[in-house]
C-alpha cells in the first residue's frame, strides 16, 4: 500500500469516527434550565421524596436508584407514567427537564453510561397512560432490574 | 542478575542524562502551586451556600412572612422555633412545600412546612393562611394532609416553616 493511499485511508476513518460522534451527540442532546429544574423538584417532588431523594417509609428512594429504571423500556416508561409525574401540573417540557435533572443530580452510580435523556415529545406521549396500581407494578419492575 | 544490574544502570544513566534534579524540584513546585490555586477558581460555589433571607417580623405571629401557606400550630409558640421542633417531638421528613414573598427583599422563597410529631397538639398560636393551598385530591399541594404520616409517630404537634431555596422566576431567567 502506498503512503498516499494509507494517508487517505486514515483521513476517511477519522472523518467516519468524527461523524459518528456528532450523530450520537445530536441524538442525545440535553437542554436544561438547572434553576428551574431544581425549583420544580422542590415544589413537586421534594415534599415526599425528601431534599436529597432518600425518601422514607413507603416513599421510593430516588437517590442512587433512579438510574436503574433506565435499564429497559418498560421501567423507563414507569418514571413518566407514575402518578406523581404523569398527573403533575408540570408541562411536558418541564417534566422531561425535572426527570433528567433527578437522574443527573440524584442518580449517582445507578445511571447507565449510555443513558438517553427524556425528551419533551417522549414524556408528552407516555404521560397519556398514567399508572394506577403503582405499588405492585413497581415491585414487579424492580424484580426485573439489575440492582447493584 | 548481571542482566538486571545492566538494565537498571542503563535506565538510570539515561534518566540522569535527560533530566536534572532542579528540573524535578521545579516540576514538583509547579504542581504544588498549581494544585493550591484550584480552590480559588470560580466554580459554582455560591450554590452551596445556604439561602439566608433577610428577616423581618415576629416568628410567633401568624403574620410572619414565612407562614403565608401554613395551616397549624406555630412551633415558635410551642417550645421550638420557625425552623426547629420542640423537645420531645420528631420532624417529619415528608412535608408540603410552597412559596412566600419576603417583604424585605421582595423575593419569593421556597418554604418547607415540616410538621413536628410525637406529642399531642400544641394548642397555641393556631395559624391558617393557606396561600396556594389546593384541595386534598392534589395531596402534594394540600396542607390538610397529616404529614406526620412520614414520621415515627403520626400524632401532630406543630408546624415549622423552613426556607429551602429561592423560587425560580421564569421572567428573570430570560
Amino acid at each position: 500500500m502506498s503512503a498516499l493511499s494509507l494517508y487517505a485511508k486514515r483521513v476517511v476513518w477519522g472523518l467516519f469516527i468524527l461523524c459518528s460522534f456528532q450523530t450520537l451527540a445530536a441524538d442525545n442532546q440535553l437542554t436544561m434550565n438547572i434553576d428551574r429544574a431544581k425549583f420544580n423538584y422542590q415544589m413537586f417532588c421534594q415534599g415526599c421524596h425528601t431534599p436529597d431523594g432518600t425518601g422514607g417509609k413507603s416513599i421510593p428512594k430516588i437517590k442512587d436508584h433512579i438510574g436503574y429504571f433506565l435499564q429497559n423500556q418498560v421501567a423507563r416508561e414507569y418514571l413518566v407514567r407514575v402518578p406523581g409525574s404523569a398527573n403533575s401540573s408540570l408541562n411536558d417540557e418541564q417534566l422531561a427537564e425535572v426527570l433528567n435533572w433527578m437522574i443527573i443530580e440524584l442518580g449517582g452510580k445507578s445511571v447507565p453510561t449510555d443513558m438517553q435523556y427524556f425528551t419533551t415529545s417522549e414524556v408528552g406521549e407516555l404521560r397519556q397512560a398514567p399508572l394506577f396500581e403503582v405499588v405492585e407494578y413497581r415491585e414487579k419492575l424492580v424484580e426485573q432490574l439489575s440492582v447493584k | 542478575m548481571n542482566f538486571i544490574d545492566k538494565f537498571f544502570e542503563k535506565r538510570a544513566r539515561n534518566v540522569a542524562q535527560l533530566s536534572n534534579r532542579r528540573g524535578f524540584i521545579k516540576g514538583v513546585a509547579a504542581t504544588l502551586v498549581g494544585a493550591s490555586t484550584i480552590p480559588l477558581l470560580p466554580v459554582a460555589r455560591a450554590s452551596d451556600t445556604p439561602v439566608l433571607p433577610q428577616e423581618a417580623g415576629d416568628p410567633s405571629s401568624c403574620d410572619y412572612w414565612r407562614y403565608c401557606a401554613i395551616d397549624g400550630f406555630l412551633c415558635d409558640c410551642c417550645g421550638g422555633s420557625y425552623n426547629t421542633c420542640p423537645p420531645g417531638t420528631e420532624m417529619s421528613p415528608i412535608t408540603w412545600i410552597g412559596t412566600c414573598r419576603n417583604p424585605i427583599d421582595g423575593r419569593n422563597y421556597v418554604i418547607s412546612y415540616n410538621d413536628c410529631c410525637g406529642k399531642t397538639q400544641c394548642g397555641t398560636c393556631l395559624c391558617q393562611r393557606d396561600e396556594g393551598d389546593r384541595p386534598l385530591y392534589r395531596s402534594d399541594k394540600s396542607n390538610d394532609v397529616n404529614w406526620c404520616l412520614g414520621a415515627t409517630s403520626s400524632v401532630y404537634h406543630c408546624s415549622t416553616a423552613i426556607v429551602v431555596g429561592i423560587a425560580f422566576d421564569e421572567g428573570s431567567s430570560k
